[in-house]
């Protein structure tokens, strides 16, 4: 199948998998490559891959009685359904880590605001039935958690759009300039990574972007339709936003407080310094959407380079100084009680 | 050429489920190409107690018997390894195939194939294309922190732990020994909920400030499980999102639009500027100074205080 990475061949995961496979293809004589493929969600590659070991596993290597399985490429034939008895081919019951895997997914996604209602009742009852199914082995399953961040009502609008492919309206908040922006955009899927993002075209920009659902003050389903073109989907195991080799380079020097940074940014290189604090390189097609930054970090941080942004933050801070004419401002720095061991010190977005 | 291991580990699978009285490892061994190939006794024990692990690991209960003549014999009986009876209808079925996609990380990806594929195997309908029934929405877990496996594996286990933290504001990690409990993913961020055996207390740690391996250590958990961990509540109120208190500040008109979106009073001045009431919890201060010169603090002194403390050290530079 195309578009599917190609992954490397694992004995635990194939050995899993060729268990499943003998069980279905009894039931199946004559399945067709591609739709088992399809059914297992692997490739055809990888099925064939694992019809080729089949003929060499049986009940008895010296009884002779190994599984006489061949395709033709097109069709999976097993001439020998008997060399496994009737029950040695029954389902087998779920793993530990399988029912952990299936059920932590399914209940982080019923759990995102603005799904359908009809998506989250199936994800529901699947659950309990896998539940049920899994038995004791379930319960390990609690020891694992994941929230998805999300708008409910954005998110609502967003798939309505999308399923109904209509263009949307959008004032949007961008955080580097603190600017709310309007936008036509037409939607393409959406993406829940921690929070949750829709990918569409910007008609404004002629662009691909993603947009946040949290920063979208204000959304509208339009009349008009949505033609996004046709462009090849990002792949989603890597960071959404991904500075390009031409931006400008941006050096932050961090004391232990300011670590954080490294844990938010992406960037191309993070020295340990020998305060404890780290020296950040990263690259942003906008460094004054960094002054935020240089401003929060406070005397955690400073920025190294270029000169002009850390010389704005200097100056912004000193105009916000000015407001505050007059006041005798405490020397101690309170309000920052370490309790817990994740603390941040305050400082994290 | 050597045998692939998968190979092996479905021949010994086979031969488990297939057989009704206990193998022995020497009927086992005889039956088993790959390991009739295994160049001494030695390897052949090694490789077979290897492969039974990761049988155990794939869900199979394998019991070990001792026959008549006190000879070790293994099998897994059907009764054990069957999946009891689960009909899914095709809504259900696609609301699997979604959440079977959702992990980014090797291991759980596999299992959560794996778990599909076995459903598959029992009946599950395959008719429904679950991108198609849910329209374009793509969930993902991440995982980018190398301590997730082994520190789920722990919490499976129940197994205590020691690794290496750098607190957020600490120059140097240090040693801390811990009875993990259960993992939580917030924001795209993993976090750890456990008994600390050195402070005697349980704490929650951020997957990203753990340094070098995590490491196994024997024995029991010491502390009781509580039923519920909770490691969001803690989590979030670090990132400031439980206020107990509320502050004042004035905004530039049009700035500001997160502040805005949180405020419970909004007060129009005269001057291009507004008068806001917003929910004061941790980390507000640093959060503010973002806003620089579009921003100023009203109420408390405190805050104000911290804010002011804030800009100085920027003004500095």
């Amino acid at each position: 199948m195309a578009g599917k990475p190609v992954r490397p061949v694992n004995a635990i995961d194939q050995t899993r998998r060729m268990l499943s496979l003998v069980t279905y293809l009894k039931e199946r004589p004559g399945a067709r490559v591609e739709d088992v493929a399809r059914a297992f969600g692997i490739t055809e590659d990888e099925l064939v891959s694992d019809l080729d070991v089949l003929p060499m596993c049986g009940t008895s290597f010296r009884g002779g009685d190994l599984l006489d399985i061949d395709t033709d490429g097109e069709r999976i034939w097993w001439h020998n359904p008997a060399a496994l008895g009737e029950e040695t081919a029954e389902p087998l019951r779920l793993a530990a880590d399988e029912a952990t895997a299936l059920l932590v997914a399914a209940r982080a996604v019923a759990t995102l605001p603005g799904l359908r209602e009809g998506d989250r009742q199936a994800l529901l009852r699947a659950t309990a039935k896998v539940e049920a199914a899994a038995g004791e082995t379930a319960g390990a399953s609690s020891r694992l958690s994941v929230t998805f961040e999300s708008e409910g009502g954005v998110f609502a609008d967003v798939d309505r759009a999308i399923a109904e492919r209509r263009r949307l309206w959008i004032r949007y908040y961008s955080p580097a300039r603190d600017e709310l922006t309007e936008r036509e955009i037409d939607p393409i899927r959406l993406v829940s990574v921690g929070h949750t993002y829709v990918e569409a075209w910007c008609r404004r920009s002629e662009a691909r972007r993603t947009f946040r659902l949290d920063r979208v003050a204000e959304i509208k389903i339009l009349d008009e339709p949505s033609a996004p073109p046709e462009i090849e989907l990002r792949d989603l195991s890597e960071a959404l936003v991904q500075p390009a080799a031409e931006d400008p380079e941006v050096v932050v020097e961090v004391g232990p407080g300011g670590r954080w940074v490294a844990e938010y940014y992406p960037h191309d290189s993070a020295d340990e310094l020998p305060d404890g604090g780290l020296r950040i390189t990263l690259r942003t097609p906008d460094p004054a959407s960094l002054r935020r930054l240089a401003l929060r970090l406070g005397r955690d941080g400073r920025i190294v380079a270029p000169r002009d942004l850390a010389d704005s933050a200097r100056q912004a801070a000193r105009e916000a100084l000015a407001a505050y004419d007059g006041v005798e401002a405490q020397g101690a720095h309170g309000g920052l009680a370490v309790t817990t061991d994740g603390t941040t010190g305050g400082s994290e977005p | 050429m050597a045998i692939a291991k998968a190979e092996r580990l479905m021949n010994l699978a086979l031969c488990l489920l297939g057989t009704r009285r206990p193998l022995s490892k020497r009927e086992l061994r005889e039956s088993i190409e790959a390991y009739l190939e295994a160049n001494s006794e030695d390897a052949f024990s090694r490789m077979f107690e290897r492969d039974k692990d990761d049988l155990r690991e794939l869900g199979l209960v394998i019991e070990t018997v001792e026959n008549l003549d006190g000879e070790t014999g293994y099998l897994a009986r059907r009764d054990s390894n069957r999946l009891p009876p689960i009909t899914l209808d095709a809504e259900e079925a696609a609301a699997l195939g979604l959440a079977a996609k959702v992990w980014q990380q090797a291991r759980l990806a596999g299992a959560a194939s794996g778990a599909l594929q076995k459903l598959r195997a029992a009946g599950l309908p395959e008719d429904v294309d679950p991108y198609e029934a849910h329209g374009a929405l793509e969930p993902r877990i991440p995982v980018h922190e190398a301590a997730f496996e082994p520190l789920m594996l722990a919490c499976r286990d129940r197994r205590p732990v020691v690794f290496d933290y750098r607190k957020a504001t600490a120059a140097h990690p240090e040693p801390r020994h811990v009875e993990p409990w259960a993992l939580e993913c917030w924001r795209g961020h993993w976090y750890l909920a456990g008994w600390d055996r050195d402070r005697g207390a349980e704490r929650v740690f951020r997957l990203s400030r753990i340094t070098g391996r995590v490491r196994s250590r024997s024995g029991q958990f010491t502390a009781p499980v509580p039923d519920v961990v909770t490691v969001r509540e803690t989590v979030a109120s670090w990132a400031g999102e439980t206020a107990d208190r509320s502050a004042l500040i004035r905004l530039r008109s049009g700035s500001g639009y997160p502040l805005r979106a949180k405020a419970t009073a909004v007060r129009e001045l005269a001057d291009g500027w507004d008068e806001l009431e917003i929910p004061y919890g941790h980390g507000l201060d640093a959060w503010l100074v973002e806003f620089g010169p579009d921003v100023v603090v009203l109420e408390p002194a405190e805050l104000r205080a911290d804010v002011v403390d804030r800009l100085r050290a920027v003004a500095k530079g």
